[in-house]
């Protein structure tokens, strides 16, 4: 698959499983679209830092628009409003993300928000879970915490009414992040 | 006989109309949605490779542990292998007690329900909270069942949840989904939040690397193994897979046949303790997994049974069940329900705990189609009834019936040519018996009963002339009992239909029952006698070709004899002769007419074979008058029922369809689900009549939508059950036998010279 049919293919099997795609050319729009997305979702931001996150300037960007940003504390992510996380791998078949969460606010940012934006490089979308396991073991060594997502958190447990948000973030937002201009942030 | 108490539980099932509803609709979507999540994949090349998995891991499940448990403690976690329930509840009660834990959150597992985990925990004073939406609405309503073994909570409707929601917070709720799934967000946040242990099953257990893999679409798997400083995993022995790409079959199929999804929102894979918080900074979590066994390897040293083990827990062979339909895993009474609980409670339970569920099982064999284990379901509940007749003996009624007169020919024939006599009272001379009295009236509620024949078939064929000059074939029918005795027109429609193709048919006269009523409630002694009888019986016919036209006794001949005398000396060779010569008459008419088995995909007309007797694909080709003749040369819709041992034991489906289309003055139209069972399933429908009837009732509706004016069969036992729900229904459709479609196209063949005895 070429890199525009496993964007194309991701982008439409995750909007199936009800994420919303955004693709930004290139790192330095990162941060304006997520001021954007995140205006009308509450003020209160969980951050983990990564290379994306770093190198795209996402925390002044947001603290400047007047984000209220969390980087730790014992009650990290629990009163946020929407969790920033860069994950590691995309799956097109299913519109899945893949990301090594051993990382305690790592993962905690991605579950306890209601809101969990996703950022990701489109150079590390794959066409399936068997390309990305070989990955994660050409690397060497097995993580300790591995997490697929897919499409928000949802129930189907009453009269089966597909629900979105029970347990874990109600709305996922990935962020594709393309390789024009001013490199990746990898 | 079933249990008091379970026959309540079934009665209760089948009166509650919201549970059938809501269960009934699941079903009929889920049928829909499986097709569309697994199309354009080679479904069968999958479930091969998970079988092939799973059974090489269940024969090795004592070095999976070692090397799973290796992994894990090589990463600082901790392993007890628990040989049953009660170690395995006590180890996690103390590993609470060692960290002063008062509160648990749980997120779904099998195994803890298994080990009935909660009470003893409640018990000794703490508090288990499940945080499963489903699983949580179930722990606020004591003694509430789970329906279903993935949507426990799916026969709730959301008033009630709303009530037992507003029980709980002291405030009234209202019943709007949303807002009940928020409540449950906030509610089980602040457990999430507080407790001192998470608990949780898992999908899949990983032995190279030590990693457990779990599946949920909520994500409360993800909040039990990540806020929690501790962290137990109950994970049954079945769960350990090799290596770490033995998982990616399996979560293919997993969510596709669970809930056909493509994949569930999250799958957690941990491999060994993580980061957590610990109170006062991160620390590491302390990560116990308790290797349950429980029964598993007692049965995966069991040479039938290991099979189960197979299972990957999607209750998909439940979604297209037609009896769980209608009953709902309330009643099966433990944890696994359907067939496959049925199996896993004989090993986790015990074989007394399986005998009432493993009855319900009416064998139509569309779970054997869906598993993406490739687990045959229903041949192991046969194995199970067989083990659950060895240990507790038949019940009265079968013993009599089965021992006394089945496993007796010639009593069973004299008493059935005694009953044709004396049932005037009850057929008032017509074919069928609309009611019958006291006792038995529920035997002929929605169904009527076929009267036995005044002269049975192996009376009519000593009077059958067959013009037949250069018989290309010789063939022995072996009719069964519906046909010789309940239908011997079907019989003699087979005779003339295939005389019409050149074929001279013998009926043997010692042939006797197949023994599937004995092979089906578990009888195994009675089954070996008749197959030895009738393996003599159709020896000395020294036939071609042994012909039936039912495909129950078929399935007996062809699979069940030989396996039956599998290992007896002087047996064995001859069912296994036999079985080679076993057709059904459908099949062997197709052969006939497009020139042999390998050639019937190219030829559609037939006539044209080379290597054909010429007289036959003449008469073949000159089959221009109506099958079933219609008014005005119109031709009769006819619409197929797909029986269950016809389509899924012999596979003959297509065949039969293609035999009926090439019948001139023929239409045939598709019904709905014409593959759904029909109800009879032999005995089933007088020890079940409760579920055989409103599965009857389903396939009239099916039938009557069809527009058809007839119904074509393959199996007697399907014509009277279907014929008999028509004649209550006061239906016009006829019920035929495929053979008596058949005979009625053609001009020559055999006629009965018989005459019938005068009434009495």
């Amino acid at each position: 698959m070429s890199q525009k049919e496993l964007t194309a293919t991701f982008t439409r099997q995750a909007e199936i499983m009800g994420a919303q795609v955004v693709q930004v050319a290139r790192v330095g729009a990162i941060a304006p679209k997520l001021v954007e997305a995140l205006r009308p979702l509450g003020s209160k931001i969980a951050l983990v830092d990564s290379p994306l996150v770093q190198t795209a300037g996402v925390e002044r960007a947001l603290a400047e628009a007047g984000f209220r940003i969390e980087k730790d504390g014992a009650a990290f992510a629990r009163q946020a409003d929407s969790g920033i996380v860069q994950f590691d791998y995309g799956i097109a078949e299913t519109g899945t993300l893949a990301m090594d969460a051993t990382d305690l606010k790592t993962r905690l940012a991605a579950m306890l928000p209601l809101t969990c934006v996703a950022l990701l490089p489109e150079e590390r979308l794959r066409v399936n879970l068997t390309q990305v396991i070989e990955a994660y073991l050409e690397q060497g060594g097995w993580p300790g915490y591995f997490t697929l997502v897919t499409g928000p958190s949802r129930t189907a447990d009453i009269e089966r009414s597909l629900t979105i948000g029970v347990h874990g973030p109600e709305r996922l937002l990935i962020v594709l992040v393309g390789e024009e201009g001013d490199g990746n942030g990898r | 006989m079933a249990a008091k108490e379970f026959r309540r539980r079934i009665r209760q099932a089948l009166d509650n109309a919201s549970l059938r509803g809501a269960l009934g609709r699941f079903a009929d979507s889920y049928v829909v949605s499986r097709e569309e999540v697994y199309a354009g994949r080679d479904f069968e090349a999958l479930r091969k490779r998970i079988a092939a998995i799973k059974s090489d891991a269940a024969g090795h499940y004592e070095e999976l542990a070692a090397q799973f448990t290796q992994a894990v403690e090589a990463r600082g976690g901790r392993v007890f292998r628990a040989p049953d329930a009660a170690t395995a509840r006590e180890y996690i009660y103390q590993v609470a007690k060692e960290h002063g834990v008062t509160d648990i959150v749980k997120s779904k597992s099998f195994a803890s329900e298994e080990i009935h985990l909660n009470e003893y925990l409640q018990e000794r004073g703490l508090n288990p909270h499940e945080t499963d939406l489903a699983e949580w609405i179930l722990q606020l309503m004591p003694g509430e069942r789970p329906s279903h073994m993935v949507m426990p909570a799916i026969h709730l409707p959301k008033e009630e949840v709303a009530r037992v929601f507003s029980r709980y917070l002291g405030e009234p709720v209202e019943p709007d989904i949303k807002n009940m799934v928020r409540i449950a967000r906030r509610e089980l946040r602040k457990k999430f939040l507080t407790a001192g242990m998470g608990i949780s099953g898992a999908n899949i257990a990983v032995a190279e690397t030590g990693t457990i893999v779990i599946c949920t679409n909520e994500g409360n798997a993800r909040l039990t193994t990540t806020v929690p400083p501790v962290h137990v995993a109950i994970v049954g022995y079945e769960k350990l897979v090799p290596r770490l790409k033995d998982i990616v079959p399996i979560l293919e199929a997993l969510p596709r046949s669970g809930t056909a999804q493509p994949i569930t929102s999250y799958v957690t894979m941990i491999t060994g303790p993580v980061p957590a918080w610990q109170g006062d900074g991160e620390g590491i979590k302390e990560l116990h997994v308790v290797l349950l066994d429980n029964g598993r390897t007692r049965m995966a040293a069991d040479p039938v049974f290991k099979e189960a083990l197979q299972c990957i827990r999607c209750a998909s062979c439940t979604n297209v069940c037609p009896v769980f339909q209608l009953v709902s895993g309330q009643v099966y009474g433990y944890i696994y329900s359907g067939g496959i609980g049925s199996i896993l409670t004989a090993f986790f339970n015990s074989l007394e705990d399986a005998a009432d569920p493993q009855s319900l099982c009416i064998g139509c064999r569309r779970c054997a189609e869906v598993c993406p284990a490739q687990i045959n379901i229903p041949d192991l509940v046969l194995k199970l009834r067989e083990r659950v007749v060895e240990k507790q003996g038949l019940s009265s009624g079968y013993r009599i019936a089965l021992h006394g007169v089945v496993a007796k020919p010639k009593l069973m024939h004299t008493l059935l040519r005694a009953a044709a006599r004396l049932q005037g009272p009850v057929t008032h001379g017509r074919p069928l018996i609309r009611h019958l009295p006291l006792s038995f009236s529920d035997l002929t509620a929605g169904r009527s009963l076929p009267a036995i024949a005044r002269v049975p078939l192996r009376d009519r064929v000593k009077c059958l002339e067959q013009p037949v000059a250069q018989p290309r074939l010789k063939a022995a029918f072996y009719s069964g009992c519906v046909i010789d005795f309940a239908y011997p027109e079907i019989g003699e429609s087979v005779f003339k239909v295939l005389n019409q193709h050149g074929v001279q048919v013998v009926f043997p006269q010692n042939q006797a029952c197949c023994g599937a009523p004995a092979t089906y409630a578990g009888d195994r002694d009675t089954a070996i006698r008749l197959a030895r009888q009738n393996i003599a019986a159709l020896e000395e016919a020294r036939a071609d070709v042994v012909v039936t036209a039912c495909p129950t006794c078929a399935v007996a001949l062809k699979q069940d004899f030989p396996a039956l005398l599998a290992g007896d000396r002087e047996w064995e060779g001859r069912a296994r002769a036999l079985a080679a010569k076993v057709k059904d008459f459908t099949e062997l008419v197709n052969e006939l007419e497009t020139g042999g088995p390998q050639e019937q995909s190219q030829r559609e007309r037939p006539g044209q074979a080379p290597g054909m007797v010429p007289g036959i694909a003449e008469a073949a080709s000159q089959q221009e008058q109506p099958g079933s003749p219609g008014p005005g040369g119109q031709p009769v819709k006819v619409t197929y029922h797909d029986s269950c041992h016809f389509k899924r034991h012999l596979g003959l489906d297509q065949v039969a369809r293609q035999v009926l289309q090439r019948q001139p003055g023929i239409e045939l139209v598709e019904m709905q689900e014409s593959d759904r069972c029909c109800g009879f399933g032999g005995s089933y429908s007088i020890k079940y009549p409760e579920i055989s009837r409103p599965i009857l009732e389903r396939k009239l509706k099916n039938i009557k939508e069809s527009g058809a004016a007839v119904v074509a069969v393959d199996c007697p036992g399907c014509v009277l059950q279907i014929r008999g729900g028509l004649d209550q229904a006061g239906s016009p459709v006829q019920v035929k036998h495929t053979a008596e479609i058949l005979a009625a196209g053609e001009d020559k063949g055999a006629t009965s010279g018989c005459k019938e005895p005068a009434s009495p």
